[in-house]
């Protein structure tokens, strides 16, 4: 569960550039709900994301995950409890690394790391397993690179990464807006599998709208970094991408939205 | 060249293979130019040279060496991780400070090693020439660094040192302590040279605050000829690498100097060192152009 109360964080204080990019956000997730996030760009999505990775420490507010208060940790001491994928598939694992080291890397996750071998024992044999069942035949390629796979199947690797440490939460940045729309399907439906399986709690940022109504259990719109729309169950259901649109026009002070055809598809 | 010229490049091509390796661990795994071993070489050198002088047994005396470089390597490592300096910068500060250390250590600007016991006095007696017991004994020390790195950089530890170089952004978010990596691994390998300097103070007999100039260039020179004859993707190979580039640099320093038709001398050392990085660093790079041209020409 991750309880978010009232942060605020501004980038640049006291500059001209100075930016308020989350103005106080109260939110409470419950343990094993898929909330999707949309918003504009600047809306405060990554900020947003970024605060509860710890990447970005809230000045003001305070955020617990399963009832420990981590308003003040940062990113290293929080990777026990957040698993993450990133937008840039690129980042989210190190390309001169074989694929069994990025996943030793990720089995450890928020455990100290000693001197045994990362990949002694039974590990490879386990890794072997995991990731067979993600049906892209990758179990025979554990000794190449991570950088030799292409986008989708990185991403893919991620996600099973962020499955091999018992972490509380997934945060899914944009995680398919840089894959061709066949691969980032299949990426999604990798998502909510494993979403399902291992009963993540879990908030994925998301251009679409159509991914955001469809996949999920909530959906929240920010903007100028606030929530502005926080829908679910029977009202989620009844919604379509079109009142969507009306409802993020609405906001945005009633301009015409129809040529942002970035918030469609 | 002969056979004492031939078994001295080998063994001082062994000695500064612990140097390529702590430039490898720096430059190549950590990503983190550091020039810090300019200043940790003459430090291992200087402080095993007092220490023996004083009665210490040599190998206490070296791992006391290796120490004193990892100190030097957590001072450059401070400077960049607590204080934001720039790697190169910081390690340029820690090079020229430990100039004024070195020099105080000694008290001298060098110390002669004559009459002490080194790591190698209970080898020598053995029926073995000299000149083949100093590269043998030195190429055990080698072998067992060597091993004992692989082993390290294979833990899950050294994993994450490794993943600390590569991506910072991903090791972070995968609860690696980045910055206690960089600390790590910048004194690990100021600490292998620290220890490479006492073993060129108990092989050559003197320890000098002058020895320190261009040893980041010849580590790198070793860990480029390495790569460029061995390009092994798996890890202990990589080191294997190092040690065989800094033998192979160290051979053909030696043939250049020892061939009287091209008129080198003993002082243009740092000079042939310096034109062999520059062309290793630049011929990948034009054959890249090369082969693109080619391309573009069909």
């Amino acid at each position: 569960m991750i309880v978010v109360e009232d942060i605020h964080v501004t980038f640049g204080r006291g500059t001209p550039l100075e930016k308020h990019a989350l103005r106080g956000v109260d939110l409470t997730i419950p343990e094993g709900e898929f909330v999707t996030v949309i918003g504009s760009n600047g809306a405060g999505k990554s900020t947003f994301l970024g605060s509860l990775a710890g990447d970005v420490l809230a000045e003001q507010g305070r955020i617990s995950i399963d009832g420990t208060d981590v308003t003040r940790w940062d990113t290293p001491r929080r990777a026990g409890l957040v698993a993450r994928v990133f937008q840039d598939p690129m980042a989210g694992s190190c390309a001169t690394l074989t694929i069994e080291e990025n996943m030793a890397l990720a089995a450890a996750r928020g455990r100290r790391r000693g001197l045994a071998s990362a990949l002694g024992g039974d590990r490879r044999k386990g890794f072997r397993d995991r990731i067979a069942a993600l049906g892209l035949g990758l179990e025979n390629r554990l000794h190449d690179r991570m950088g030799l796979l292409s986008g989708g199947q990185r991403q893919a690797v991620s996600l099973l990464m962020a499955t091999l440490a018992g972490s509380k939460i997934l945060l899914l940045d944009e995680h398919t807006a840089a894959l061709d729309p066949a691969t980032a399907d299949f990426v999604l439906d990798l998502t909510r599998r494993i979403v399902r399986d291992n009963r993540l709690t879990t908030l994925m940022v998301t251009h679409s709208m159509r991914q955001a109504l469809d996949y999920g259990d909530r959906t929240l719109m920010l903007h100028e970094g606030r929530v502005v729309l926080d829908v679910a169950g029977e009202e989620r259901a009844g919604l379509d991408v079109p009142h969507l649109l009306a409802l993020f026009a609405r906001q945005r002070g009633g301009a015409e939205i129809s040529d942002d055809s970035l918030l469609i598809g | 060249m002969t056979e004492i010229a031939l078994f001295g490049a080998i063994e001082i091509g062994l000695v500064y293979a612990l140097v390529a390796i702590g430039v490898y661990l720096s430059f190549r795994i950590l990503d983190f130019p550091d020039l810090t071993v300019d200043g940790s070489f003459p430090l291992g050198a200087a402080v095993c040279a007092v220490l023996l002088i004083a009665g210490v047994n040599p190998w206490l005396a070296s791992l006391a060496a290796a120490l004193a470089g990892a100190a030097a390597g957590l001072v450059t490592a401070t400077l960049n991780v607590r204080f934001k300096i720039l790697h190169l910068l910081a390690s340029i500060l820690t090079m020229i400070a430990l100039f004024s250390v070195n020099l105080r250590v000694m008290g001298r600007p060098n110390v002669a090693l004559l009459m002490q016991d080194t790591v190698l006095t209970p080898f020598y007696g053995l029926g073995i020439p000299d000149h083949i017991v100093r590269p043998l004994v030195v190429g055990v020390i080698v072998a067992v660094v060597v091993l004992l790195l692989a082993r390290f950089l294979g833990s899950e530890f050294g994993l994450a040192m490794r993943a600390t170089g590569v991506n910072a952004r991903m090791a972070r978010a995968q609860g690696v302590d980045t910055d206690a990596h960089v600390y790590a691994g910048i004194a690990l390998s100021n600490a292998l040279t620290g220890l490479a300097g006492a073993l060129f103070a108990q092989t050559n007999g003197f320890a000098d605050v002058t020895t320190g100039i261009g040893t980041i260039v010849v580590g790198l020179a070793a860990v480029i000829v390495g790569e460029t004859v061995l390009p092994a993707r798996a890890l202990a190979l990589a080191l294997v690498g190092c040690v065989a580039g800094s033998i192979l640099y160290r051979l053909a320093v030696q043939l250049a100097l020892s061939a009287d038709a091209i008129g080198l001398q003993a002082s243009d050392l740092n000079l042939v060192t310096a034109v062999l990085v520059a062309v290793a660093l630049i011929l990948p790079r034009l054959k890249a152009k090369a082969s693109r041209s080619t391309k573009a020409a069909r």
